[in-house]
């Protein structure tokens, strides 16, 4: 290759803009960088059935986040795999090279590769394993669009593209992250506040079963701020459940259309 | 789906299945010999067609292009680059055709599809021959800087003629893509336009734009039966009838290449002709949409502009 | 797991963790005892190792003058990895330990660092030499020589370990730049002379398993195989919380969670006193030898 790269001109300076104090991210009367405040969700858009190809799939758009998740099987487990009495799972995401603002790289990255066990704990305890023995249910998202919180919609939309294929769960699984910033804790965080959070909380749970299926903390957390932060995702939980619910039940009604 | 709609009852439905599996030639054939195809349309036509651009931020430039049900999403990321010594005023465009695993069940993750290489390769062929964007375009300052566009086409669902929708959404995303605006220093040190003017006084601001564009390539894939000609075949009569053929042309249905990758059936001169007016009916119908398309989205611009 | 029990010896297991006894003899929230070696590899800035029970883990720390991210101009950087030997197990062999290495590394540096590297364990200005230009990057590395269970507890108590053994040389800067130009430094070349590194807020962490309806910790691999669902809580010295990461499994009850959390505080204690005590313990044979 004769020509060389020699910057991303502009990527630097996106960092540095996007890392600032916490006063900038929310005004004292607490409203946020985008008009929400501390405790509101991103409008979140759900679809079943994105993917044609696929068993079963799920679209999900919360604020910038943008994801796709397809399932595939059950089918054959791979031939190397020993015999397993119940099904497996079989998760995978990935992030388009145009999902973030610096441009990805091929590979999978160690991102990638949390983010796949982490979408695999989060669901293993909520899928219906006995009911497929000896075969594979394959669970892969892509990320197209990275705009905060995106392992969380991914668990979401894979629980949603779960049930679009027909797998049986005990619940549906829906999962909300939270971002601390000084002594204010913001719900369902964009990139930004994530960028200059010192604490965050993400949760999966069922809701209807009151079963906490992933749960994930960092910073420094006091016993009463633990408590909150708890709770407000609990409660966002169960009413993106409710929206999960109530999407699925579109998409049934379309089809008898 | 519309083929199941004759079906009366649910035994029916269930026999009709069985039979699209077990002689799935002899299912499609009925159809053919009725004049249309499995999924309804006419047996010369493409499948409806929707382009949509500017649908990522973060990307310069971006496209997604439905083609049934086969979807594409393009997306241009620029980044600064030093030219080569041999055309000091021309830029880059690096194309990648990407199939995740969400596309279709024949994908597995870390193995890359043997579609992938193939695709890319005859896309890059296609911009090439068609001269669509004049590198020279992606020039910044000569001989020191000058934009490098990676340009990654994803497919995010699988139900044939790849290339064809891979095509129209690579040339979408590049008519689509807006080179921003930013400041050049005397040494070829490129800056964002908003930079502090002061610290480098040699400073040269350069315009935003969009990139001219030459000729537009297309591609039509037409699936080849004995008898029959299916242009925009899907997946299913992809894999029944296993030959196809490839047109690649620009819109007034001048040819750049063509593709006939083995496959069972030998294509007469006459057959290779009738693909190539169906490329030549097909570019005049996609011409209609393209133009809609990129011009709604530059006609947006101009409102924000204002 | 690869542990092999018979039906029998499983009921036996859970039927006698149920009833708060364990095979070994333990109780449901007793640590097994560990011992702690300090400065085990001389080309390194601080190591130490590990062993409790049969898992036996050494961690390292590397520390290098580099530049700061421009993202974050007055911070040093960590970064974290741990390697699973392919002679701990059977099932880390070839690539079979990847996973579990990754799981390890992501949660110690989770619990250390919050997830943008700006956490509250490591004081990562203290890393700055001159802001903007010059810090000091730390690289932790831990390797797993042999795993009975509750790797991630032990990793946290040798990671602790390994930097309170860190020393870290004096740089002098000789000139002070300007903005545009590199800066001359030199490093102190006197092994007396260099600063150690405050490990008070290191947390230690505690993987509460969950067998049947009863939660254990440290858990041995025969246990580990019996888990229903395991969590990880990062307790420090303060008692406050700095982190969770849920090891999978079924799905928990919040107010189990909570629990889980209140029990995680209170063993924390005792086992925070016994890790400073074991390192003071270890230091002190080390000057010995000197």
């Amino acid at each position: 290759m004769a020509a060389s790269r020699v910057s991303s001109y502009s990527l630097e300076s996106q960092r540095v803009s996007l890392a600032r104090g916490s006063s900038a991210l929310i005004s004292p009367e607490g409203v946020r960088e985008d008009g929400r405040s501390p405790h509101e969700c991103r409008p979140a858009f759900l679809q079943t059935g994105a993917v044609n190809a696929a068993a079963g799939s799920a679209y999900a758009e919360f604020g910038q986040t943008k994801v796709i998740v397809s399932v595939f099987g059950p089918r054959e487990s791979k031939k190397a795999q020993a015999y397993s009495d119940i099904g497996r799972l079989n998760c995978n995401v990935s992030f388009a090279t145009f999902a973030g603002s610096v441009r990805g790289k091929a590979g999978q990255s160690t991102e990638e590769k949390e983010y796949s066990q982490m979408l695999y704990k989060g669901l293993e305890g909520a899928v219906a394993l006995h009911t497929f023995p000896k075969t594979t249910v394959d669970v892969f998202a892509l990320i197209l669009q990275s705009g905060g919180g995106d392992l969380p919609v991914v668990l979401s939309c894979a629980s949603l593209a779960l049930a679009d294929a027909g797998i049986v769960m005990y619940d549906l699984v829906s999962a909300i992250s939270l971002s601390r910033l000084d002594t204010n804790l913001l719900l369902d965080a964009t990139l930004g506040e994530e960028i200059n959070q010192d604490g965050s909380l993400m949760l999966a749970c069922m809701a209807s079963r009151n079963e906490v299926t992933q749960l994930l903390l960092t910073g420094e957390w006091s016993q009463a701020n633990l408590s909150e932060g708890l709770k407000l995702c609990l409660d966002a939980c169960t009413k993106l459940a409710g929206l999960m619910r109530s999407t699925l039940k579109e998409s049934t009604s379309n089809i008898e259309d | 789906m519309t083929e199941h709609e004759h079906a009366a009852s649910v035994g029916e439905d269930v026999e009709l299945e069985a039979f699209r599996r077990l002689y799935p030639l002899e299912f499609l054939e009925k159809f053919l010999k009725d004049g249309v195809r499995p999924d309804g349309r006419p047996l010369g036509r493409a499948r409806s067609t929707l382009i949509s651009v500017g649908s990522l931020p973060h990307a310069e430039g971006s496209a997604m292009v439905k083609l049934g049900n086969t979807t594409m999403l393009a997306g241009v990321k620029l980044e600064v680059m030093t030219p080569s010594v041999d055309f000091p005023d021309e830029g880059r465009i690096v194309v990648d055709f990407q199939m995740p695993a969400i596309c279709s069940p024949h994908v597995r993750p870390g193995r890359q599809s043997e579609l992938e290489p193939v695709v890319s390769e005859q896309i890059r062929n296609a911009l090439s021959s068609s001269m669509m964007v004049d590198l020279r375009e992606l020039n910044i300052a000569p001989g020191k800087a000058a934009w490098m566009a990676y340009l990654d086409v994803y497919c995010l669902d699988s139900d044939g003629s790849l290339l064809d929708a891979a095509l129209l959404a690579t040339a979408a995303a590049l008519a689509d893509l807006k080179l921003p605006e930013v400041a050049v220093t005397d040494d070829g040190k490129v800056l964002p336009a908003s930079s502090d003017v002061q610290e480098h006084r040699s400073l040269k601001n350069i315009q935003s734009k969009r990139l001219k564009l030459g000729k537009i390539p297309m591609a039509l894939t037409c699936a080849v039966h004995p008898k029959y000609i299916l242009p925009d075949p899907t997946a299913e009569e992809e894999a029944i009838l296993k030959t196809t053929i490839t047109v690649l042309t620009d819109f007034s249905g001048q040819l750049f290449s063509l593709y006939k990758p083995g496959g069972e059936v030998l294509a007469s001169t006459s057959t290779v002709q009738d693909c190539f007016a169906l490329a030549k009916y097909r570019g005049k119908e996609l011409q209609k949409i393209f133009n809609n398309a990129v011009i709604d989205a530059e006609a947006d611009d101009a409102m924000v502009e204002d | 797991m690869v542990v092999g029990l018979s039906a029998a010896e499983r009921r036996y297991l859970t039927d006698g963790i149920a009833q708060g006894l364990r095979n070994d003899g333990r109780g449901l929230y007793d640590f097994r005892a560990f011992s702690v070696e300090l400065a085990i590899i001389p080309q390194a800035n601080g190591s130490a190792r590990v062993r409790l029970g049969a898992t036996d883990v050494i961690t390292s720390v590397k520390a290098e003058l580099g530049r700061p991210q421009a993202s974050r101009p007055s911070q040093g950087r960590v970064e974290i990895n741990i390697e699973c030997s392919s002679t701990a197990a059977p099932q880390f062999e070839g690539r079979g330990g990847e996973d579990l290495s990754l799981e390890l590394s992501r949660a110690l540096y989770r619990s250390l660092l919050c997830n943008n590297g700006t956490g509250p364990a490591i004081d990562l200005s203290a890393l700055t030499v001159i802001e903007g230009k010059l810090c000091w990057n730390l690289f932790i590395d831990g390797l797993v020589l042999s795993s009975d269970g509750n790797l991630l507890d032990v990793l946290a108590i040798a990671v602790k370990a390994a930097l309170s053994n860190t020393g870290i040389p004096k740089v002098e800067v000789t000139s002070a730049a300007a903005a545009e130009q590199e800066a001359d430094f030199e490093i102190s070349d006197n092994p007396d002379d260099f600063s150690g590194f405050d490990v008070s807020h290191v947390p230690v962490i505690i993987t509460l398993t969950k067998v049947g309806r009863t939660y254990i910790v440290d858990a041995t691999e025969e246990e580990e195989s019996q888990m229903s669902s395991a969590i990880s809580i990062a307790v420090n010295s303060a008692g406050h919380v700095c982190g969770i990461t849920k090891r999978g499994g079924a799905g928990l009850d919040p107010s189990v969670l909570l629990d889980m959390i209140s029990v995680a505080k209170e063993v924390s204690k005792s086992l925070l006193s016994t890790v400073d005590a074991e390192i003071m313990a270890a230091e002190s044979r080390g000057d010995d030898q000197m």
